[in-house]
C-alpha cells in the first residue's frame, strides 16, 4: 500500500464567510481559505481561476471577482446553474468548502502597464473583470485611463451596479452601462443605455492604437466584439478574451477544456485574440 | 546491451521466477473468445499467440473508476492507492509505447500520485509480435520501453535486459538463460508509419469527414479501447451519513456531454467530436502538442461498428488539395 503524498487532488480547507445576493440566481460568496492556501493565492493574477469544492457535490472552476489574499479571503461570484453551484447557494455562513489553485494564465497585467485599458463585460463576465478592474484602480499610477463597458440583459441582472457607480464617481474610471432591453423599473440612481454592447462600442472613441482590451462574456458576444474592435483599429495581439470550458482537473490532464491544441486550464483561460483566430472552433 | 536466450521449454519455470517480483498478469482468452490481460493464476491460461486484447493495458494504470478523495470530519483527505507489485508479461511493442505515452501525461509536470504509485509497482515484459490486417504501428521488431523484452527466435526467445529491474529478474532466472547465439537482430520495416499530422487537416473540406460523421454512432468504443486515450471526468457523491467521495473515471470525447459547459456545448455535433479526437490523437494537446499518440495497435479500427478508419483520412490528407475528390 502506498500513501499518495502529492496534494494535486486535495483542496485546501476553506470556510464560507457569507454571501450577498446580486440577482435572482447570482450571489457573491466570501470565502476564507486556510492559512496554508494563502501563499499560492498571493500569486493570483486577475483572470486566473480556482477550483471551488462544495463537499458532497463536487468541484467547479470559478474566477475570483476580487483580489484575493490581502485580508485572507476571496470573493466568488457564482450563478446557480448546476448541482454544485445549486448546493453552494443553499449553504449557510460557516459552511466548510474546499479550494485548489489559482490555476491558468490570467490577464497580462505587466504587459498592460502604462497603457489605457478597456474592459468589456457581458453578463456574468463582469466577475473576472471586476478583479482586473480592482487591480487597475489599485495600481492606477501604472496604467493609463481605465474604461469599463458592461452589458446585461436587463437592469435587474446588472451585477455590482451601485459599487461600479461609486467607483466611477470616486476614481479614474470611465463607466458605460447598457442593457439589452429595459422593462419598466425604477431607474434608481444609475443611468444606463439600452442596446447591445457592440452597439455601445460603435459610438465610443478611444485610443485604439494604444489600448489594451480585456473581454469576458458569452461566446456570442466575443464573435461580435472581436470584429468591432479590430474594425476600430485595435490589434488582435492586444485583445484578451477569457474563455469558458469545463475544466475538471485544472492542471492540464482531464482533456475536457482543449481549445484547438491549447488547454484552457493551463494555457488559458485568458487568450490573445490573435492566438484564437488560428483556432476555428475557439469562439 | 546484454542478451540472453530463453528456451521455450523453460518458459513455465521463467514465469515462476516472475511471480517472485509481483502478481503475474498476461494475455488470456476468455470463454467467450475475448482476449484480455488477466491474472495468470494458472500459467496454462497464458496465450502468447494473441493478436490484441480488447482493453489495452492502460487499465492497470488508470482504472476505469478510482477514488481520489474522501470528505470526512470537515476536510478532504486523499484516498490510498492500492498498488501491489505486479508483473505484466507478454505486451506487444504498441502497448508498451502506449504506456510510455501515458507516462509522459501523468508523470510530467505535477505528477499524478495515483498513477505514479501504480506505475512504480509495475514490471513490464514485452514480447515480439506478428502484425495482422489491423496493425499499422511503426515499431521495429522490439522496443525499449519495458524492463525485459523477449524476441521470438527459433526454439525460444532472445531476452533483452532494458532496466535495473529487468536485470534483477534476469539474475534471478540465471539458471534458465543461456547465451544468445545471434549477435544482430533483424528489424521489421514499418509498413505504415504515422508521422505527426497537419492540425489543419481536421478542418479540411475532405468529404471523408462528413462520411465518418454520418456513420459514427458516438459509441465511444474507439476511445475506450485506445491504449493512449486517458481523458477523465471527476464526480463526487455524498455519503448517507454525511461527507462524500470524489471519484475519477474514464470519460470519452465521443460523448455529447464531453464539450458541455453551462448553457452551451462546444462539441455538440459528431463531426466536431470526431475532429476533436483526431486532433488529440494525431497532433497532440499542450504540453505534448505536435506529438502523435496513436501507436498503431489497430483496436479502434477493429472495434468500430461502422468501420471508421482515420487512416483513410490521413492517406487522402497527404494528397495535394487539388487531387481531392
Amino acid at each position: 500500500m502506498n500513501r499518495a503524498s502529492s496534494g494535486i487532488h486535495t483542496p485546501f480547507a476553506a470556510t464560507l464567510i457569507g454571501s450577498q445576493a446580486l440577482s435572482a440566481d447570482t450571489a457573491l460568496f466570501r470565502v476564507a481559505p486556510e492559512a496554508s492556501a494563502l501563499e499560492a493565492l498571493s500569486r493570483f493574477v486577475p483572470g486566473q481561476f480556482v477550483q471551488l469544492s462544495v463537499p458532497g457535490a463536487g468541484e467547479v472552476p470559478i474566477s475570483p471577482a476580487d483580489l484575493p489574499g490581502g485580508d485572507g479571503t476571496l470573493e466568488l461570484c457564482v450563478r446557480r446553474v448546476g448541482h454544485v453551484t445549486g448546493l453552494l447557494h443553499t449553504l449557510p455562513a460557516g459552511s466548510e468548502l474546499g479550494l485548489r489553485g489559482p490555476f491558468g494564465t490570467g490577464f497580462p497585467i505587466r504587459e498592460m502597464a502604462g497603457r489605457p485599458v478597456l474592459l468589456l463585460a457581458g453578463g456574468l463576465g463582469i466577475a473576472p473583470l471586476r478583479s482586473l478592474l480592482f487591480h487597475l484602480l489599485r495600481e492606477s499610477r501604472d496604467f493609463g485611463e481605465v474604461t469599463l463597458m458592461y452589458g446585461a440583459r436587463e437592469p435587474k441582472l446588472m451585477l455590482f451596479r451601485e459599487e461600479l457607480a461609486a467607483l466611477a464617481a470616486r476614481r479614474r474610471l470611465r463607466l458605460y452601462l447598457t442593457v439589452d432591453f429595459a422593462p419598466q423599473e425604477p431607474a434608481g440612481n444609475f443611468s444606463c443605455a439600452v442596446g447591445l454592447l457592440p452597439d455601445l462600442l460603435k459610438g465610443f472613441s478611444f485610443d485604439a492604437q494604444g489600448s489594451y482590451v480585456a473581454v469576458c462574456g458569452p461566446p456570442a458576444l466575443y464573435r461580435c466584439l472581436a470584429g468591432e474592435l479590430e474594425g476600430a483599429g485595435v490589434e488582435a495581439e492586444r485583445i484578451f478574451l477569457s474563455l469558458e470550458r469545463r475544466m475538471r482537473c485544472g492542471i492540464g490532464r482531464c482533456c475536457h477544456c482543449a481549445v484547438g491544441q491549447k488547454l484552457c486550464c493551463t494555457d488559458g483561460p485568458v487568450f490573445r485574440l490573435s492566438e484564437l483566430k488560428q483556432i476555428p472552433e475557439a469562439l | 546491451m546484454e542478451k540472453a536466450f530463453l528456451n521455450q521449454a523453460r518458459l513455465g519455470e521463467f514465469l515462476g521466477i516472475l511471480r517472485l517480483f509481483g502478481e503475474l498478469h498476461g494475455p488470456t482468452v476468455s470463454h467467450d473468445g475475448v482476449a484480455a490481460f488477466a491474472a495468470l493464476g494458472d500459467a496454462s491460461a497464458l496465450r502468447l499467440d494473441y493478436g490484441r486484447t480488447q482493453i489495452p493495458p492502460k487499465k492497470y494504470l488508470i482504472p476505469f473508476r478510482e477514488e481520489l478523495l474522501q470528505y470526512r470530519d470537515g476536510s478532504y483527505q486523499e484516498s490510498q492507492t492500492n498498488a501491489p507489485d505486479m508483473v505484466l508479461f507478454g505486451l506487444h511493442p504498441c502497448d508498451l509505447d502506449g504506456i510510455a505515452y501515458l507516462d509522459l501525461v501523468f508523470l510530467g509536470d505535477r505528477p499524478d500520485p495515483c498513477y505514479a504509485a501504480r506505475r512504480a509497482a509495475l514490471t513490464l515484459i514485452g514480447i515480439s509480435c506478428e502484425p495482422d490486417d489491423f496493425c499499422f504501428c511503426n515499431d521495429s521488431l522490439e522496443t525499449t520501453a519495458c524492463d525485459l523484452f523477449l524476441t521470438s527466435r527459433g526454439e525460444g526467445f532472445e531476452v533483452a535486459v532494458l532496466s535495473a529491474r529487468g536485470g534483477s529478474i534476469a539474475s534471478a532466472a540465471k539458471a534458465l538463460l543461456t547465451r544468445s547465439q545471434s549477435a544482430l537482430l533483424p528489424t521489421r520495416d514499418a509498413s505504415c508509419p504515422i508521422p505527426p499530422q497537419d492540425p489543419q487537416l481536421r478542418f479540411s473540406g475532405n468529404p471523408l469527414w462528413d462520411s465518418f460523421a454520418e456513420r459514427c454512432v458516438s459509441c465511444g468504443a474507439c476511445s475506450v479501447c485506445c491504449p493512449t486515450c486517458y481523458c477523465f471526468d471527476v464526480r463526487e457523491y455524498p455519503g448517507l451519513g454525511g461527507g462524500g467521495t470524489r471519484l475519477r473515471e474514464w470519460d470519452n470525447c465521443l460523448f455529447v456531454t464531453h464539450g458541455e459547459v453551462a448553457g452551451a456545448n462546444f462539441r455538440g455535433t459528431r463531426l466536431e467530436r470526431l475532429r476533436y479526437r483526431f486532433l488529440h490523437k494525431y497532433c497532440g494537446f499542450s504540453p505534448l502538442e505536435g506529438m502523435t499518440s496513436c501507436v498503431g495497435c489497430g483496436r479502434c479500427k477493429k472495434v468500430c461498428p461502422v468501420q471508421i478508419d482515420l487512416r483513410e483520412l490521413i492517406e487522402t490528407g497527404r494528397q495535394p488539395a487539388a487531387e481531392l475528390p
